[in-house]
């Protein structure tokens, strides 16, 4: 019996190593999110959907509100505190990450880069351990920003569940794009659930927002059909 | 939402007179009822209703921090009143149960609270309690190394077995016993009785329970692939 | 050598131990600690017992009072169990108000004075109605090592054996309550549950009678109430599993310390009888 890739999984559920192994006999198994090895089995902790991905990566999909910060992950955060040399930022992970300020681009000791408590940041996790205090990062590893740093100039940050900001940044999902044709607007999008977008007018903002979280549950044709709709009753409403 | 029910009189008496019973009440969850908490469930088995929400992994107060696992917090809320004693025990066996299901070494420093609030207590109510905490911590998708399934068995006078006891089965019987297991081998996580009872009533009542709680695992996995499966 | 071991590893500490089936107190894995039982020490109070499992010592004292019974239940008195768990028992606990563990206790006792029904609360009853006895019973625990469960227990169970209460004469006109403390009667107590306490280490060892050590270890905790051959309460708030013929074993072992249990607090009684 091969395992059940695609189907529902539940903690508790386990299959032995040889019923992962079927797809690809001789490469390596590489084990995501909620599985574990266990003697010589895998033991699945979450419960979501197994997904298979060649060459041999296999992990669980499942539904959650709550980030765990994983290492170069995209995430906005907002900045709390303001420690010495350290930001604190919340990202909404257990605990708080730590952000230093020369990590943005063009910073240096004498230089140091304008950011207040308050602000709107859109980093890259360095270190992700469950041992260690989060750190963010503005910087790639070329040292440019590369899209991060401070999000200014307004707009307005709601919170998704984890799976709704996977899927806004998945490429097959076509919500930003057939949205990207009606309005014009900036977003950040970050995998911990967070979404701050920027719009011409205040009318347009609560649109979008409500659009973004209302296609959770939808699929792609769903989501066409719903901007279409939206962008009516947008344009309607901006001429009254 | 409507959260009172009423139950009349006739029913409760129609209801005895359909003899022992061998079979759970009918299961019905609302998985994600409430919005700003990781994890929400409105469970109710027959006519007894819970609401167990599940916040974590958060950040933990100093004080109780672990720095080894994570903290598991259980608050429970009756329905009138402030919690008593006898709710401080209920949260206790509630907690135990549940630090043993959740893999809480994989989030050090952090904590989980599962609050639960009782919104009808019509019998088997710890069992409610215990099943819609495990259903909720599955809505947070909080990992787990194997769920947990309560069943209640009250025990007649003439040893005649009832199992899932209403409120009224409870009072008439000699001794309620509410078991725990795991979702893996079965076996028997928590055991809470009240009333005297003998050897060979606790080894009937174990197997018919255990029996059960199966099918509360088929009804963990129907719920979460109902959601799951909402959004393919 | 084997103190740094043991403070660097005490699990594993405590594995080499079990190796050989022995504790490190020299004990045998189902073995309890040498019971002590002191019964009626405190001339002040209606019942009292003193118990030391080993180093674990617990106090119970009863005392009566008269009160008006609930108008639902016109004949029954009172029993109010409350455990102490105070700072001076051990340096885990912290004075102020009483700690979950302590509440969880006195709400154990409660429920076994309730399911096991050793008293009839209508023997509580003065005169129906307008007066009955009210019993508090405190439990003091004096050296917390492990297992207060069943130090209580026996305590609790001893102190009532020993209480015996004054006659009581209300007059009809005044409404004066009379006691006689020279006519004592003792208060009739129906049954003898014992109680019985396991640990589970490392998943799967049971150990009885733990000690504070031992219970820090612990991945599980059963507590089993006998009186008799019949159970009186299974009490296993979560921790490991265990399998249908583990809690089989603490049965069997529960049942035998019933039986020593009844027979020390028999003979205790008998000697402070004569």
């Amino acid at each position: 019996m091969a395992a059940p890739i695609g189907n529902v999984v539940i903690p508790g559920d386990s299959f032995s190593l040889m019923q992962l192994k079927t797809p690809d006999e001789h490469k390596k198994i590489l084990l995501g999110p909620g599985l574990k090895e266990e003697d010589t089995e895998i033991k699945v902790l979450r419960p979501g959907i197994l997904r298979y991905r060649k060459p041999g990566v296999y992990w669980v999909d499942c539904h959650h509100k709550r980030y765990v910060p994983s290492k170069g992950d995209s995430v906005v955060g907002i900045v709390n505190q303001k420690v010495g040399d350290m930001f604190r930022v919340d990202i909404g992970s257990s605990e708080q990450a730590s952000l230093s300020y020369l990590s943005f681009e063009g910073a240096t000791k004498r230089n140091r880069p304008d950011v207040k408590v308050g602000d709107i940041v859109y980093a890259k996790l360095l270190v992700a351990n469950k041992d260690m205090e989060p750190e963010i990062v503005c910087i790639d590893s070329y040292g440019r920003s590369s899209g991060m740093g401070v999000v200014r100039n307004g707009g307005f940050l709601f919170h998704t569940s984890l799976n709704l900001a996977r899927k806004l940044l998945n490429p097959q999902c076509v919500l930003l794009k057939s949205l990207g044709n009606r309005f014009q607007f900036e977003i950040s999008v970050g995998v911990n659930g967070r979404v701050w977008v920027k719009a011409g007018n205040d009318i347009q903002t609560i649109a979008l927002v409500n659009t973004v979280i209302a296609s959770e549950f939808k699929d792609n044709d769903q989501i066409k059909e719903m901007c279409k709709r939206i962008s009516k009753a947008v344009s309607r409403m901006e001429v009254d | 939402m409507a959260s009172f029910t009423v139950v009349k009189k006739e029913d409760l008496d129609a209801e005895l007179e359909k003899g022992p019973k061998c079979v759970l009440r009918g299961q019905t969850s609302d998985l994600g009822c409430l919005t700003r908490q990781d994890g929400s469930v409105s469970l109710s088995q027959g006519d007894t209703t819970s609401i167990a929400v599940v916040y974590g992994p958060a950040e933990v107060r100093i004080n109780k921090e672990k720095i080894d696992r994570a903290t598991v917090e259980v608050i429970y809320r009756p329905k009138i009143g402030l919690p008593r004693p006898n709710h401080r025990k209920q949260e206790r066996i509630m907690r135990n149960t549940l630090e043993a299901a959740i893999a809480a070494n994989l989030h050090p420093r952090s904590s989980i609270s599962v609050v639960i609030q009782e919104t009808e207590d019509l019998g088997s109510n710890l069992s409610c309690s215990i099943n819609s905490a495990c259903l909720a911590l599955l809505d947070a998708a909080v990992s787990m190394n194997f769920m947990v399934a309560s069943v209640t068995v009250a025990i007649k006078e003439n040893s005649d077995m009832i199992l899932d006891p209403t409120k009224r089965d409870e009072t008439e019987a000699k001794s309620v016993l509410t078991y725990v297991f795991d979702s893996v081998n079965y076996q028997i996580l928590t055991i809470v009785s009240c009333g005297k009872f003998s050897r060979s009533e606790h080894k009937k009542g174990l197997t018919l329970a255990r029996e059960a709680a199966k099918s509360v695992f088929q009804f963990y996995r129907e719920s979460m692939s109902k959601k799951l499966l909402m959004s393919e | 050598m084997a103190e740094q071991f043991k403070m660097a590893q005490p699990k594993e500490y405590f594995k080499k131990f079990l190796e050989n089936d022995i504790r490190p107190d020299n004990r045998e894995l189902g073995e309890f600690r040498p019971t002590v039982l002191n019964i009626g020490c405190v001339s002040t109070a209606e019942g009292s017992a003193l118990v030391k499992l080993g180093n674990t010592t617990v106090m119970c004292g009863v005392k009566a009072e008269v009160a008006q019974p609930d108008a639902d239940k016109p004949k029954d008195g009172f029993l109010v169990p409350n455990v102490e768990l105070s700072a001076l028992c051990s340096p885990s606990f912290r004075p102020g108000p009483p700690g979950e563990q302590a509440q969880v206790l006195s709400q154990n006792m409660a429920d076994l004075l309730q399911t096991s029904k050793c008293i009839n609360l209508e023997d509580l009853c003065i005169c129906p109605g307008k007066l009955v006895w009210v019993l508090h019973i405190d439990l003091v625990c004096l050296d917390y090592d492990g297992n207060v469960m069943d130090a209580c227990t026996l305590a609790l169970i001893s102190a009532l054996k020993n209480t015996s209460l004054p006659a009581v004469t209300v007059d009809e006109d005044t409404g004066d309550i009379k006691t006689d403390p020279t006519s004592l009667s003792n208060l009739p107590v129906s049954c003898c549950p014992v109680s019985t306490s396991f640990i589970i280490f490392d998943h799967n060892v049971l150990l009885v009678d733990p000690t504070n050590e031992e219970e820090r270890l612990a991945t599980g905790a059963v507590t089993v109430v006998v009186e008799g051959e019949n159970l009186v309460s299974i009490y296993k708030p979560g921790g490991s599993a265990l399998t249908d013929d583990q809690i089989e074993t603490c049965i069997d072992r529960a049942v035998e310390r019933s039986r020593e249990a009844s027979k020390l607090i028999k003979e205790t009684l008998y000697s402070i009888d004569r």
